[in-house]
């Protein structure tokens, strides 16, 4: 087992970080509490269905991690818990419902468009549904971009300074088809040969953070088959696929293919850490003064630990500001599917996100992550401010081209 | 019998029973005048100093020259700044809560009392709050005994953290045209890096001065000093600005505040317009930042009917009362507790 | 009693669903940062206003139902321990900074507003509040003011005590009322009562509002670790440096286990040493400057064999992660451990450690020292490990002998986590019997029917056995695994 994990002291310094602690301010909605929690539903102390409310109410986001000084692997220990409960679970009808729609759409970028323009028609009885199916049509564009083909090489310009595979994530291939084509341009711009093995598929994290592991795992299976093993990394433009590729070893656990999924999870980069790592073979910019936020994607800041890369290769961009705003840890709500979930928790947290990111009066925001990206241009635009948001490769690409 | 089984005996003994030690504050003793005086001068002098654990136990009759003697001998000091350094004991300026100007640096009493032996209103003798700088052990009664008045349990020996002193120190004098502006610059200094020892304000003769004082290092004052200065010109630019030369002289903040009567209040700064207006007729000079007024004045009729106004109390330290407290009576459900339980017959007044 | 009445009363004060009385809601209120000790409370109610919290504790004391008042639940000593069949009054959510007045440095704020979010709201005007306990980022003033919390910065501007100035409270039989004010006097005329009521451990009852100081934040800090190859000699440049004179903000001490522990946890690049002494000088920067010259004197001649300084904010936050995190750190190299707080006159430092190491051997138990040594306030931890019988009793047994220790040096047996539930047995250790007499006297005025925080601080009282915790589930089926 990779990762390790020691017990948790209940010194509380979690609180600090958790997003639902500091919205409800109750025990149960801490790490602390739901590691108490979990800890009394295995020891047979409480029934699963009494904790579960808790359980579910967490965003994933991984903040209380780096928080945490006695090193307790909270995500190890959510996704190890939600695996086993979510075989003995029932819920209730309607939930039930949702839940395999999601799984059995999110992952497939052509099922999803599907769903989507079904959706669209669907909009309209919305006021009528409830809050779960609400919130999933609310995020949905008013309509879905053209697809952005890619060959499946993308070869270096200039002199080559490295080779990767390019994952290309399932909801953005068909929610923002521009992001793979960004990245994949950038790469070849600065000198990296970007494979796209068409073959590959969704990364599975969004059905393991919400506990479908066996489903993730023939979703993720099917990668270790289709991506390459001679390339430098394997680059992902999504936080949650990152770090739910970097879990490939622990949902390969014990299995024959454990060693190929510890391999693979270790090539595992996201695009900004690589291309920070590498460094831009010239900087263009922008003409004028930019004001821009970053907002950090909880899977890149806590679960991966990318706080100084995005920055600094925003930071090398000429006329680019790049400002900071309070409680930029906190997560957006976003949180794969929790808007979907939870969105009640989803909308507060996106409020405060927002009211933050206005007080410093950006240009534009700026994620590594297509889900904050969806979550905050809704709020934004509900808050009458609609500011562009960007993905950072999209960004890059655009200084690139200027 | 010890002077402590002395005092016990005479609190079992006697219906009322008052502490007065060397009299420096007249106007706290005429109340009691009937009650049995404790006589404390048996309880005179320092009976332990740690000069390496910043602490100094002495005896409540202890006078606070000689404790101030023994520290600076050291490089050390009371912090809180005793208001009558030349009279008073150490008991009596706990008992009142009586710091001076330098209290603006580190704190009062309060922030510098660790412990005591006491005996209550039943004769019991017994030690509150303890011995070393840091202590969290018990309900810290020690504290609850600073502005006391003797009223709930007299106090034989006391403890204080002290602190090393400083070597040098620099004054300046502010002048400002009005109350408002004056007060400004305190609102300017107040958010601002500068550690100043003290801060005080009183009228002039065009308006009011703000004395300050820095203390420090002798090769860092001069560049502290100018840059203080510079600042505050900058952020509340005063009519006029000096160093003065005999700066010692500057820090008796009672010095100059003549009158029958005189009292101290406990305010904030921004009370201070509201109740000057009020009491334009006496001397007064408001030090600690403008958190403190003195008050001095041969009408007291005046002052007291400023403070019932405002809803503040005052304590008269001087002039011929018939209680101590004036304005806004104190009375308080903890503090009856508290009196319940350690004098419930009211022997201590 | 919380009977039906009980509860039917509750709910008229506060809505249903902010009453909490299932398991999997009073669960996780079982016990604080404590977890030698947990009780399930009888319900936990979640008040939003101060009209709620006194509306209940006056319900509580007319139906004689014991409360708790918990913040963040974060006492090291037990202090917030639930009473079973009593209430958690849990002051979470009324977390507001009422006021903020720069130009008077003072602020207003509700009982559980975060400490550091007191500082972070000061920070734009220059000003902060100067209290630290290692628990900063969570730890709430309601709770700090129950304990009277200290943290590394005592020695120069005091504890929680020193930075309170007035407060509103709910006393235990539902008395309202209100001392101190909004001077920095703090105490106005008559006995200081904010003082008397800071520190009571919640056996008074509940502050409402709280009047605080704020401090200008010093121009320049300069921090200083060095590192020497023998706990004493760390002990010595203490007392070194107060003899010259100097008053720094901090001063603190770990030893190699400590050391070990923080390294571990934060990677902080602490040298390879027996003993880190970090001192922190703060204040207008000409000063600050001309101190560091003579401190640096002083510890060069107190034999480190490594002097670091810290150039940049960056470098600070460094050299104090490490040693603020170093309690909890201590899970990475042991399964269980017991935080003490004890302490000895500064210039008996040397021989408090000297004593402890030959205790530890007596013991067969590791302990590492970390301590605030500028006043002389230790915080020896005891590792062990609870799955071994008898271990857990072994340790605690250690414990009580290093307070023994602490107060036969004429120390306390507490410097800052208070007596809670843990150190109730040792409070006469430290008071003569009439002295306790006294204390339980004052509570029982305060509190007839002794509801608030009910068998903390005082000794006897029917104690919760200790139980072991053991390991998480997760862990025992091998899913988790410790390194």
């Amino acid at each position: 087992m990779a990762t390790a994990i020691e017990k948790c002291v209940h010194c509380g310094f979690c609180l600090a970080a958790c997003p639902t602690y500091s919205l409800l301010g109750e025990e149960m909605d801490s790490p602390r509490g739901r590691i108490y929690l979990m800890k009394n539903v295995l020891e047979d102390k409480l029934p699963a269905e009494e904790a579960q409310p808790y359980i579910d109410r967490c965003l994933g986001c991984m903040a209380c991690v780096p928080a945490c000084p006695s090193g307790v692997a909270y995500g190890d220990l959510l996704v190890g818990y939600r695996a086993l409960q979510e075989k003995e679970r029932a819920r209730p009808p309607l939930d039930a419902l949702a839940r395999k729609m999601m799984i059995e759409t999110l992952p497939y970028p052509r099922r999803f468009r599907l769903a989507a323009a079904a959706g669209k028609i669907g909009a309209a009885l919305a006021p009528a549904l409830p809050d779960a199916f609400a919130s999933m049509l609310s995020l949905l564009p008013d309509r879905l971009p053209p697809p952005r083909p890619l060959p499946a090489v993308l070869p270096a310009q200039g002199d080559r300074r490295g080779k990767v595979a390019l994952m290309l994530g399932c909801v953005q291939q068909a929610l923002a088809p521009e992001i793979a084509y960004a990245a994949a341009h950038t790469l070849a711009a600065n000198g990296v040969e970007a494979q796209i093995p068409q073959a590959q598929g969704c990364c599975g994290s969004i059905l393991l953070h919400i506990g479908a592991a066996e489903q993730a795992q023939q979703i993720a299976r099917r990668n270790l088959e289709a991506i390459p093993s001679d390339v430098d990394a394997i680059i992902t433009t999504a936080a949650g696929c990152g770090s739910g590729i970097k879990d490939y070893a622990l949902l390969f656990k014990g299995e024959p293919d454990q060693d190929r999924a510890a391999d693979f999870a270790h090539k595992a980069m996201d695009f900004s850490a690589y291309l920070a790592e590498l460094g831009l073979r010239e900087a263009r910019g922008f003409d004028s003064e930019v004001r821009i936020v970053y907002q950090d994607a909880c899977h890149l800041l806590h679960a991966q630990g990318h706080e100084a890369e995005p920055r600094k290769l925003l930071a090398s961009i000429p006329n680019l500001r790049l400002l900071n705003i309070a409680d930029a840890g906190m997560c957006c709500g976003s949180a794969g599917t929790y808007n979907i979930d939870q969105p009640k928790i989803a909308a507060e947290l996106a409020r405060r996100k927002v009211e933050s990111i206005l007080a410093v009066e950006p240009d534009m925001v700026v994620s590594g992550n297509i889900g904050c990206m969806a979550q905050l241009r809704q709020q934004l635009k509900s808050s009458g401010n609609p500011l562009p948001v960007m993905h950072i490769a999209e960004l890059l690409w655009q200084a690139h081209q200027r | 019998m010890g002077p402590v089984a002395r005092i016990q005996a005479l609190v079992r003994e006697s219906e009322r029973v008052h502490v007065r030690g060397n009299g420096s504050k007249p106007a706290l003793h005429i109340h009691a005048a009937a009650a049995a005086p404790v006589d404390l001068s048996a309880l005179n002098g320092v009976i332990d100093y740690q000069a390496s654990e910043y602490t100094i136990t002495a005896y409540a009759g202890a006078s606070v020259a000689d404790i101030a003697a023994a520290l600076a001998e050291q490089g050390q000091y009371l912090p809180f700044d005793p208001l009558f350094p030349a009279e008073a004991t150490i008991g009596g300026t706990v008992a009142a809560n009586l710091s001076g100007s330098r209290r603006f640096r580190y704190g009062g009493v309060r922030d510098f009392i660790l412990g005591a032996q006491v005996v209550d209103g039943r004769g019991r003798a017994f030690r509150v709050g303890g011995k070393v700088v840091k202590n969290a052990a018990g309900f810290d009664l020690s504290k609850f005994l600073v502005g006391s008045l003797g009223q709930y349990a007299i106090m034989t020996e006391l403890t204080f953290k002290v602190f090393p002193d400083v070597p040098r120190f620099r004054s300046l004098r502010f002048n400002y045209g009005t109350l408002d502006a004056a007060l400004k610059a305190i609102y300017f200094s107040n958010q601002n890096v500068y550690e100043l020892d003290a801060l005080d304000l009183l009228p002039a003769e065009d308006g009011w001065s703000l004395l300050a004082r820095l203390g420090g290092y002798e090769e860092t004052l001069p560049r502290r000093t100018e840059r203080f200065a510079d600042g505050m010109m900058q952020g509340a630019a005063a009519c006029a600005v000096s160093e003065v030369a005999d700066e010692a002289s500057l820090w008796d903040p009672l010095a100059g505040l003549p009158g029958r009567y005189l009292c101290k209040v406990v305010l904030g700064p921004r009370q201070i317009p509201a109740l000057d207006a009020l009491i334009g007729n006496a001397s007064r000079r408001y030090g600690v930042g403008g958190n403190l007024a003195w008050i001095a004045s041969d009408d007291c009729a005046e002052i007291e009917q400023a403070l019932k106004q405002l809803g503040l109390s005052g304590l008269c330290l001087r002039g011929d009362r018939p209680t101590p407290i004036i304005g806004r009576p104190v009375d308080n459900v903890l503090a009856q507790r508290v009196k319940q339980v350690l004098d419930p017959q009211n022997k201590l007044v | 009693m919380m009977n039906s009445a009980f509860f039917t009363a509750l709910e008229k004060i506060c809505p249903a669903e902010r009453i909490l009385t299932r398991d999997a809601q009073l669960l996780p209120y079982e016990s604080d940062a404590l977890t030698a000790f947990h009780l399930k409370p009888g319900a936990v109610v979640l008040p939003e206003s101060e009209a709620e919290i006194i509306d209940t504790v006056r319900l509580c004391h007319e139906m004689a139902v014991p409360f708790v008042a918990r913040g963040s639940g974060t006492s090291l000593s037990g202090g917030s321990l639930p009473i079973p069949d009593g209430l958690v009054i849990a002051l979470n959510r009324l977390n507001r900074i009422k006021k903020l007045d720069p130009e008077q440095r003072i602020a207003v704020v509700e009982p559980g507003v975060v400490n550091l979010h007191i500082t972070q709201a000061a920070a734009p005007y220059g000003l902060y509040y100067a209290p630290d306990p290692s628990s900063q980022s969570i730890c709430t003033i309601g709770g700090n003011i129950a304990f009277n919390s200290g943290g590394a910065h005592c020695l120069k501007y005091g504890m929680t005590s020193n930075h309170v100035l007035g407060m509103k409270v709910v006393l235990a039989d539902g008395a309202l009322t209100q001392f101190g004010c909004e001077s920095v006097e703090g105490v106005g005329i008559g006995p200081d009562l904010v003082g008397l009521f800071v520190g009571s451990e919640g056996l008074f009852g509940i502050a409402l509002e709280i009047t605080l100081r704020l401090m200008p934040q010093p121009e320049l800090y300069r921090t200083v670790l060095a590192a020497y190859d023998d706990l004493g000699r760390a002990g010595d440049a203490v007392s070194m440096v107060v003899a010259s004179g100097l008053l720094p903000g901090a001063m603190e001490i770990m030893d190699r286990l400590a050391i070990k522990a923080a390294e571990a946890s934060v990677a902080a690049g602490y040298p390879d040493a027996e003993a880190l002494l970090i001192v922190e000088l703060e204040g207008e920067a000409p000063q600050v400057q001309a101190e560091f010259e003579q401190l640096r004197g002083i510890i060069e001649d107190s034999g480190a064999f490594e002097l670091r300084v810290a150039n940049s904010e960056e470098e600070r936050d460094r050299i104090w992660k490490g040693r603020k995190g170093a309690f909890s750190a201590v899970g990475r190299l042991s399964p269980d451990y017991i935080v003490q707080d004890g302490v000895v006159p500064r210039s008996r430092l040397g021989e408090a450690l000297l004593a402890i190491g030959a205790l530890k051997r007596q013991y067969g138990l590791d302990v590492a020292n970390v301590f605030h040594a500028g006043d002389g306030n230790l915080h020896p931890l005891i590792l062990y490990d609870g799955r071994e019988p008898g271990a857990l009793e072994r340790a605690e047994e250690l414990a009580g002998e290093i307070l023994a220790l602490c107060v036969s040096l004429g120390g306390s047996i507490t410097g800052e986590h208070g007596i809670g539930m843990e150190k109730r047995e040792y409070l006469p250790a430290m008071f003569s019997e009439e002295e306790i007499d006294i204390m339980q006297a004052l509570r029982r005025a305060i509190d007839p029917k002794e509801i608030a925080n009910r068998g903390k601080m005082f000794p006897g009282g029917e104690a919760p056995a200790l139980k072991q915790q053991g390991m998480h589930p997760l862990e025992k089926q091998g899913i988790i695994s410790r390194e």
